[in-house]
């Protein structure tokens, strides 16, 4: 009997001894995504969502993250959380994963959100004065130019407007001489779209020469367009640049079809490039040229799309900008020397010294090609031109 | 000059889509005395379960989907009807009221999860029609829905003046104790406004999304708005009031933005309503007051 219970203590100990073996090598490292999920912008959220797990699982597959111990952790995506797109409900998120511990947070989807948010963040490192939030935030789709300047918390690995349009316009009349005018179309309560005809497309279309002949305006939630299409027919421009989303870009574009305006050649936002206005309207889409950081045009950036599909997410611009995130940041914690303990001064130790490496980076890898990082912690990233074409987005050139 | 008619033309039709839901605000205000925030919601509603159904029919063409709206918008308005009417207490204002506006966000959410967000293209009627006057011209699609508006308000008047219905319906809206006094199911009655401003709501969320070209969560919001405005412009109750003041609304809405710019619309239209309220609080077509 002795013998038995000796036995069965032994297997007792040595089954405690293996699990217990088993937790202290289960170390993990976490990443809390956000953005939107709710609205009429949810498609961005339940994209990045997929993309940011595709891509953790990848990390994870290849053996995890390396911390300064030489142990290996595996990495995790805490749930996404939904701010929204509301710069309150942004914070809020923000502050509940301060309160976690996840070493940095990846979002948000949307500009608004974003630059009060990188306001909340410490302006400076090591300002003592500052009471701001020291916490490490990496955005994937908020693309507003210059926002990342706000914080030296806040990074972004967003695709850079300025260069994108002024190479697109520079390409244009190079290849497309007999156009000579550019009108706008704007979405004029939306902060993104706003300053992207404001600050970018007619800037960028002035520097290349062009003669910019004016603007129309409308809102997010217009759906009557037919004042803006006259507008847009009296001006009778070679070109329209189109700064707006999906639903109001659709909403133009059949009108003008109503009307039967047809300029020369229609410029897209950035944004657009995406699977809602193929679903929207494919056929008054066709022959929109959108520059994009995004096109499964090589081995990497196929692989990336089929993870992510796996995952009930689409690739596009936007989302990849999460999958190349995730591996920006672990490559951050490597070079960093984390130490992935979970007690709070480790963790904020963490933070800090992931900080300081991403600030200190100064190229990443990316899905088209290698992402430069600027001094204001901006990306500058590789982009083709796309077209809408038998209703998908196909690269119509590659300028790199 | 023509430039701005025109605008004020497009306006006017435009604001046809703005009667359609106006109506429906109306009719329930009639009956019943109270707002039913959810309308312009569970019309747009009604016009995607009308997109899902005959995309299941494999049904494509813009009728199928507009009649699959039309029985889709009545069992939702009986729906709404059910939860927000019928379960709570209709002698607690705020409580109904409240639940029509949980509804409103309700409605929005299972859209934005079932569409993931992103706008779908919506069949459209007419799409090349274009009716040309004298230098101005008037979409083909747009006259559909004023005369869709027109026929509806026909059929509304039929329906109250005409038959037992409409009889037993003005008599709840007028003394609904009464009413049930004389043998009138008032619950009955009153569900089937619901219902019958439901398929309303149906046609007009199906016309709205194919005149817009595409249905979004981004419809539910501003149609409310301008549903409930046209509603207290055209004077609560009042059903050629609402198409009266649809087009009023629609007209202006284009007048303010061909002079002070997109950004200041909505500011004047606002006013607008606010001069109703204080100068002519009942409405264009104000109501003499009942019995009780």
């Amino acid at each position: 009997m002795n013998k038995i219970a000796l036995a069965v203590a032994a297997a007792f100990a040595t089954t405690l001894g293996f699990s217990g073996s088993a937790v202290a090598q289960e170390k993990t490292v976490t990443i809390a995504p956000f953005g939107v999920k709710t609205g009429v912008l949810r498609l961005f959220g339940l994209n990045s969502e997929a993309a940011v797990k595709a891509a953790v699982e990848e990390v994870n597959k290849a053996g995890g993250v390396k911390l300064a111990d030489g142990s290996k952790a595996k990495m995790i995506a805490a749930d996404y959380l939904d701010d929204r797109c509301n710069a309150e409900e942004g914070i809020a998120v923000v502050r509940r994963i301060y309160g976690s511990e996840a070493l940095v947070a990846v979002g948000p989807t949307c500009s608004n959100v974003a630059e009060p948010l990188y306001g909340i963040l410490q302006k400076k490192v090591d300002d003592a004065k500052d009471t701001g939030l020291q916490f490490p935030l990496l955005t994937d789709v908020a693309i507003k130019v210059g926002l990342a300047k706000i914080s030296e918390w806040s990074f972004r690995n967003v695709p850079s407007e300025l260069t994108m349009y002024s190479s697109l316009y520079y390409w244009l009349k190079t290849t497309r001489p007999e156009l000579k005018t550019v009108y706008g179309g704007v979405e004029e309560d939306f902060a993104h779209s706003r300053a992207s005809w404001h600050v970018v497309m007619k800037d960028r279309a002035n520097a290349n020469g062009y003669q910019v002949l004016g603007e129309s305006k409308w809102l997010l939630n217009d759906t009557n367009f037919s004042t803006q299409v006259r507008e847009i027919k009296k001006a009778n421009p070679d070109i329209l640049s189109i700064a707006a989303h999906p639903f109001t870009t659709c909403g133009l574009l059949k009108e003008m079809q109503r009307q039967g305006v047809k300029p020369k050649l229609i410029v897209g936002l950035t944004s657009t490039s995406s699977l809602e206005t193929m679903q929207a309207c494919p056929k008054q889409a066709e022959g929109m040229i959108i520059p994009s950081s995004f096109a499964p045009i090589n081995k990497e950036a196929k692989f990336a799309a089929e993870q992510t599909a796996k995952q009930k997410g689409s690739a596009d611009l936007h989302s990849m900008a999460s999958w190349e995130n995730v591996f920006i940041l672990k490559e951050a914690m490597e070079r960093a020397g984390i130490s992935g303990r979970k007690d709070a001064a480790s963790i904020q130790s963490d933070r800090r010294k992931l900080r300081d490496a991403l600030a200190a980076t100064k190229t990443t890898k990316g899905l088209l090609g290698v992402n430069k990082r600027t001094e204001d912690r901006e990306a500058d990233k590789p982009y083709v031109f796309v077209h809408g074409k038998g209703g998908s987005w196909v690269v119509l050139h590659n300028p790199l | 000059m023509f430039d701005f008619l025109q605008a004020v033309l497009d306006g006017i039709l435009f604001g046809t889509t703005y009667s359609l839901i106006g109506i429906g605000f109306t009719l329930v205000f009639g009956v019943m005395h109270k707002i039913n925030m959810a309308y312009a919601a569970a019309s747009i509603g009604a016009a995607y379960l009308g997109l899902v159904t005959a995309s299941v029919f494999k049904a494509s063409s813009a009728w199928a989907v507009f009649g699959y709206s039309f029985v889709s918008g009545g069992v939702l308005g009986y729906f709404v009807y059910l939860i927000c009417f019928h379960l709570i207490p209709l002698k607690n204002e705020n409580a109904t009221l409240m639940s029509t506006v949980g509804m409103l966000l309700l409605t929005d959410e299972l859209i934005s999860h079932a569409t993931t967000g992103a706008p779908q293209n919506y069949p459209a009627t007419l799409e090349d029609v274009m009716v040309r006057a004298g230098g101005l011209s008037v979409r083909g699609d747009l006259i559909l829905v004023f005369c869709v508006s027109v026929a509806c308000t026909a059929a509304l008047l039929l329906l109250l003046y005409r038959t037992r219905l409409g009889l037993a319906t003005r008599a709840v809206a007028q003394q609904p104790i009464a009413a049930q006094l004389c043998g009138i199911r008032v619950a009955q009655v009153n569900a089937l406004t619901f219902v019958i401003t439901g398929l309303l709501g149906g046609i007009a969320g199906a016309l709205i999304c194919s005149a817009v070209g595409s249905l979004s969560i981004l419809l539910t919001g501003p149609l409310t708005v301008k549903g409930l405005i046209v509603t207290v412009i055209g004077g609560l109750g009042s059903v050629p009031g609402a198409i009266v003041a649809g087009l009023l609304v629609g007209g202006l809405e284009n007048a303010f933005q061909h002079f002070r710019g997109v950004t200041e619309r909505d500011m004047y239209v606002m006013l607008l309503l606010f001069a109703f309220l204080i100068f002519r609080p009942g409405g264009i077509f104000a109501k003499g007051r009942g019995r009780d």
